[in-house]
């Protein structure tokens, strides 16, 4: 395709150059930049737009990538904050595709529910006490336990210093702790 | 008891990862990237004009200011030059009418300058010396 042949570029590693092209960024981290907007949305719609807008912002913007920084990280920070606008523009309409009460309530003690539907009703709990967490926190929780990013690399994503990543990573932990004890 | 251990085990951090994972269902349509670069190239004159037209607007400011700067000087520099060395010159004259007052008074015979200057000396080194012992005593 021209558009990859012309966003070719040379990227030197230990003195070996070898081609690093959009092409192959959409390849390797679109599920990861859709999977990072989905859980700062929570909402598959938005994170399907956040995903495309951050593609178009990075084609646009490719030519002025720093080489010698990670293609992964740049491409997750124009997702973040893609996913942090999106949700700002929509507020809390968009905030819930799940209720909370719906995120906290104890599955039915009448029912007899097998380990599959516990494990999802588990994991759907956890995911809307994430996405109730304030933006703030959220963004962390998301990049560090989805997109398994150390703390250094967080604040380098995110542009806050790793000292107040990982008191919000403390802090959005203590926020989540506290949701998921609130018994309905 | 037994929930409270259960929900420090529900935030189990490997159960927040777990929980996170994206799922089989979940996974995104492939992006096409064949739409990606249409829509930027289809935003792309919009945009190439937009910047066009800034950059000319700002060339003809930069060179209106240029050539204001460059028509103003040769008329203001002579004045401002002038302006410039009066006041110079008066606060020259300011400061030089204390300060002359002060040197004639100590180039008068009478007044022991050097022994003035000797007795300040003699009280400085006298008070270092005292709180040298000072610190001795205390440390």
């Amino acid at each position: 395709m021209a558009a990859s042949v012309a966003l070719r570029i040379d990227l030197p590693v230990f003195g070996v150059t070898s081609p690093v092209t959009f092409a192959d960024g959409v390849r390797d981290h679109q599920d990861e930049v859709y999977g990072v907007a989905l859980r700062i949305t929570g909402d598959r719609d938005a994170a399907l737009d956040v995903a495309s807008s951050t593609f178009l912002k990075a084609y646009r913007a490719f030519d002025r990538f720093d080489q010698t920084r990670p293609l992964r990280h740049w491409l997750l920070r124009i997702a973040t904050n893609e996913a942090i606008s999106y949700v700002r523009k929509r507020g809390r309409e968009l905030r819930r595709s799940v209720d909370v009460e719906e995120a906290t309530a104890l599955p039915d003690s009448k029912a007899a529910p097998d380990t599959e539907s516990m494990a999802r009703e588990e994991r759907e709990r956890i995911r809307a006490a994430v996405s109730l967490l304030p933006e703030l926190y959220r963004v962390v929780i998301v990049l560090r336990y989805f997109n398994e990013l150390s703390v250094d690399e967080i604040a380098h994503v995110t542009g806050r210093p790793a000292s107040t990543v990982g008191v919000q990573l403390l802090r959005g932990r203590a926020l989540l702790r506290s949701a998921l004890e609130v018994k309905p | 008891m037994r929930s409270d251990r259960h929900n420090d085990d529900l935030f189990d951090e490997a159960r927040l990862r777990r929980a996170l994972r994206l799922e089989a269902s979940e996974l995104p349509p492939r992006i096409d990237l064949a739409a990606i670069v249409a829509d930027a190239r289809a935003e792309r004159p919009a945009f190439a004009v937009a910047a066009l037209v800034s950059r000319v607007l700002a060339g003809v400011a930069a060179a209106g200011l240029v050539g204001l700067i460059a028509m103003a000087l040769p008329t203001v520099a002579p004045a401002l030059a002038s302006d410039l060395f009066a006041a110079g010159i008066e606060t020259l004259t300011r400061v030089a009418i204390p300060v002359s007052a002060l040197l004639s008074l100590a180039a008068q015979p009478t007044v022991p300058i050097a022994a003035i200057a000797a007795l300040a000396v003699a009280i400085a080194y006298e008070y270092a010396q005292r709180r040298e012992r000072v610190l001795e005593v205390t440390s």
